[in-house]
């Protein structure tokens, strides 16, 4: 018995150690002065979502240039990829660990942080009038923009197009379609010379949500399509959505060569068959250009084209929009080298590391003013840009535009619509549901 | 030389107080160990279950038993508990039972090269990690360069060609499949050892008696090798229970969250959907399904150890 006792009270006083140390690391620290002169010590932690090739190396180079400018300091570098940085942000913030820099989508993602209280108000260092918010575009700088308020460093911008091989278009004889109508018709001649017509993997979900978001801004009403993105004034009863499904279900069915299978596709293996010249066209990402056309690849640089998805004929949204919006990084409001975090991302946004950063093998299009040209970027990618600045209207990625379940809802129901298990009212009613559960 | 006894010094109560306080202090640390990272966690989980807790603003209001009411009513949580049914019902039949047949039909092989051979063969799958068989398994089902589909077409099987894991209907099971291939072999090897431990007479007395190879497995290798069973039956069915790996690499739970088990809907409503207290009410309801299947599996195999 008295040994019982002894085992549990000193089990009880470890594991209240324990528990009081960390609530002792989870007090409220002060607020980050983001304008006071840099300390030019310590250890910076940096969360990027560049893991991997090609992008790894970019912050790799940028910290050892940095240290080597500042002797002590240290640039700890987290490299994490597009999908495991969800993970990694959500549990550094469950548990406090945030690091001083990290990374974040526009959107819902970027605002549970700035209403969590955990991302620097950077007003006073990057708002427009700033010397340093002078150089990024101001569509970038009001993508962080929250109440007046500039919370993030826009570090590249970001849009969705068609990439197409030019030269299997001029093989077939087709054109570049001008509708969506012509895009669905355009199909059928390429199968027929042995190409898969699009590309399309959607094991992970998300790629159907960025032709159902772009499809949604062709043929939902604007202020209709900003209104449905918040559960408290969404009500999601435009015949558009219904219209932009069934539009959706077509492209797969005609166009895809994997049809109701594509949910078991990765998007990197749509991406390769455009890139090995086995399809035709594949849906994807600014920052995906110069990948697919890496040195190596069957398509070259020569050979690759890009178009925005075509309007629908009649639809009753915004013809000029295009999906897409600038990713970039926070500054914790909580770190104590908050000033340190802002002068490393000023180093980072310098005209000539953003050049860097939007010339291959990287090809992300700097938000910096001038860094994208012509002469330092690949001509997709100057293209592409070129457009998302001339859209009549910038939206963003579906996925996290809106609260999480309702963007988990359209992303069951896209899955669902691929492999025929729902039909568009079917999954706009789900989406309804969880609508109106998150109100 | 002689050697005289040291007679042990009188076992007065402080000497043996002393004594279990020096033996206690050799098993605390585990103690400790297993207090903080085991139990601790257990607790704060069903903490956790009973709060909304918004992880950016770390703000967590209590609300009883909100989560589990919420559970109730959640089509997709009910889906995720029929698919772990379904694993583990199938691993049974095979980790367990198909294992058991496959272990006594190799260790009655006469030839040890061939015995040690097979053995080997059957357990190389359980040597790569879930994850990568995983992978590899996502390969083989993909249905334009999938092995699968391409061996179907290439024996005239076209027409049975599918897109395992990108169809609701055949999702499920391909995930399965996959798994039953990976463990099937460390269960059959586990009761390849347990066989062995048979006395050999009992199978030499009964050949004697002309008693034939399937009438032995069932009167002698079953009930001999019962205990081995009992421990596998719980660790099949908590496995069943704890699924994770192998859905998160080759659908993620998709498609249209056919293939959700209980750990990657919990793991979709933490971290995608950021509700972590619900989460943490999933994380309960595996727990209490483990431990009960675990409590009631020791009941009935208390009294059944046989001693030889």
């Amino acid at each position: 018995m008295h040994a019982q006792r002894f085992t549990a009270a000193a089990a009880l006083a470890a594991a209240s150690a324990l528990t009081m140390a960390g609530c002792a690391g989870g007090s409220a620290a002060p607020a980050a002065d983001v304008t006071a002169e840099p300390e030019y010590s310590g250890t910076l932690s940096i969360l990027t979502k560049f893991g991997g090739d090609p992008l790894g190396p970019y912050f790799e180079n940028l910290a050892a240039a940095y240290e080597e400018e500042h002797p002590d300091v240290t640039v700890e570098l987290i490299q994490e990829t597009d999908q495991s940085v969800k993970d990694k942000t959500k549990t550094l913030t469950a548990s406090g660990a945030l690091p001083d820099i990290y990374f974040t989508w526009t959107g819902n993602w970027a605002q549970n942080f700035i209403d969590g209280g955990l991302a620097a108000d950077l007003t006073d260092v990057i708002g427009p009038d700033t010397e340093w918010g002078a150089t990024f575009g101001e569509a970038s700088l009001s993508a962080f923009e929250v109440d007046g308020k500039y919370y993030g460093i826009p570090l590249y911008n970001n849009g969705k197009f068609m990439g197409y091989n030019t030269a299997i278009f001029e093989e077939v004889g087709i054109e570049v379609p001008t509708t969506f109508e012509e895009l669905i018709a355009s199909c059928e001649p390429l199968r027929a010379a042995g190409y898969e017509p699009i590309a399309f993997g959607n094991k992970d979900g998300w790629p159907a949500l960025h032709y159902l978001q772009q499809l949604f801004a062709y043929n939902v009403p604007s202020d209709v399509l900003h209104d449905d993105f918040s559960p408290s004034t969404a009500t999601l009863d435009d015949p558009g959505y219904i219209t932009s499904l069934e539009q959706f279900k077509t492209l797969v069915d005609e166009c895809t060569d994997t049809g109701t299978g594509t949910n078991g596709v990765l998007y990197t293996t749509a991406q390769e068959a455009l890139a090995g010249g086995r399809a035709a066209m594949y849906y994807q990402e600014i920052l995906e250009f110069d990948t697919v056309t890496a040195e190596g690849n069957t398509l070259t640089p020569e050979n690759f084209g890009i178009f925005a998805l075509p309007v629908p004929e009649g639809a009753a949204g915004e013809p000029g929009a295009i999906e897409g919006s600038p990713e970039g990084y926070l500054i914790n409001a909580k770190s104590p080298r908050a000033a340190l975090a802002v002068d490393f991302m000023k180093f980072a946004t310098t005209l000539e590391n953003a050049t860097t950063l939007s010339s291959p093998p990287y090809g992300q299009p700097s938000t910096v003013v001038g860094a994208v040209t012509p002469e330092t970027s690949s001509v997709a990618v100057f293209e592409g840009i070129t457009k998302v600045n001339e859209a009549s209207d910038l939206v963003i990625w579906l996925d996290t535009v809106t609260v999480p379940e309702v963007a988990d809802a359209w992303l069951a129901g896209g899955e669902a619509l691929i492999s025929g298990g729902s039909t568009p009212e079917e999954v706009l009613e789900s989406v309804r549901n969880a609508s109106d559960a998150a109100k | 030389m002689a050697l005289t006894a040291v007679a042990p010094p009188p076992r007065t109560p402080r000497r043996v107080g002393v004594r279990r306080l020096l033996g206690l202090s050799w098993i605390l640390p585990a103690v400790v160990v297993l207090g903080v990272f085991v139990y601790l966690p257990l607790v704060q989980n069903l903490g956790f279950s009973t709060l909304e807790w918004d992880i950016y603003s770390g703000s967590q209001v209590f609300i009883g038993a909100d989560n589990y009411a919420k559970l109730v009513g959640d089509p997709i949580f009910w889906s995720s508990l029929g698919n772990n049914v379904l694993y583990a019902v199938i691993s049974l039949a095979f980790q367990v039972f198909g294992a058991i047949v496959l272990a006594a039909v190799i260790e009655s092989i006469r030839s040890d090269r061939w015995r040690r051979g097979l053995r080997a063969i059957y357990f190389v799958p359980s040597a790569i990690s879930l994850t990568v068989a995983g992978l590899l398994f996502y390969f083989i089902y993909e249905p334009n360069l999938g092995m699968l589909n391409y061996v179907l077409d290439h024996v005239g099987l076209g027409a049975w060609a599918q897109p395992w894991l990108g169809q609701e209907s055949t999702a499920m099971t391909a995930i399965i499949v996959m798994s039953q291939w990976q463990g099937f072999g460390y269960s059959t090897l586990l009761f390849a050892v347990a066989i062995q431990r048979v006395p050999s007479e009992l199978y030499e007395a009964a050949a004697i008696d002309g008693i034939g190879p399937v009438r032995r497995f069932f009167t002698i290798t079953l009930p001999l090798v019962r205990e081995m069973t009992g421990l596998m039956i719980i660790v099949t069915i908590s496995g069943a229970f704890q699924v994770f790996n192998e859905v998160m690499v080759m659908t993620s739970g998709g498609p249209n969250n056919s293939t959700q088990v209980l750990g990657t809907w919990l793991y979709r409503n933490g971290f995608v959907r950021n509700d972590f207290g619900y989460a943490a009410a999933i994380a309960t309801v595996i727990f209490v399904v483990t431990l009960g299947i675990a409590l009631v599996q020791l009941w009935i195999n208390r009294r059944r150890r046989v001693e030889w």
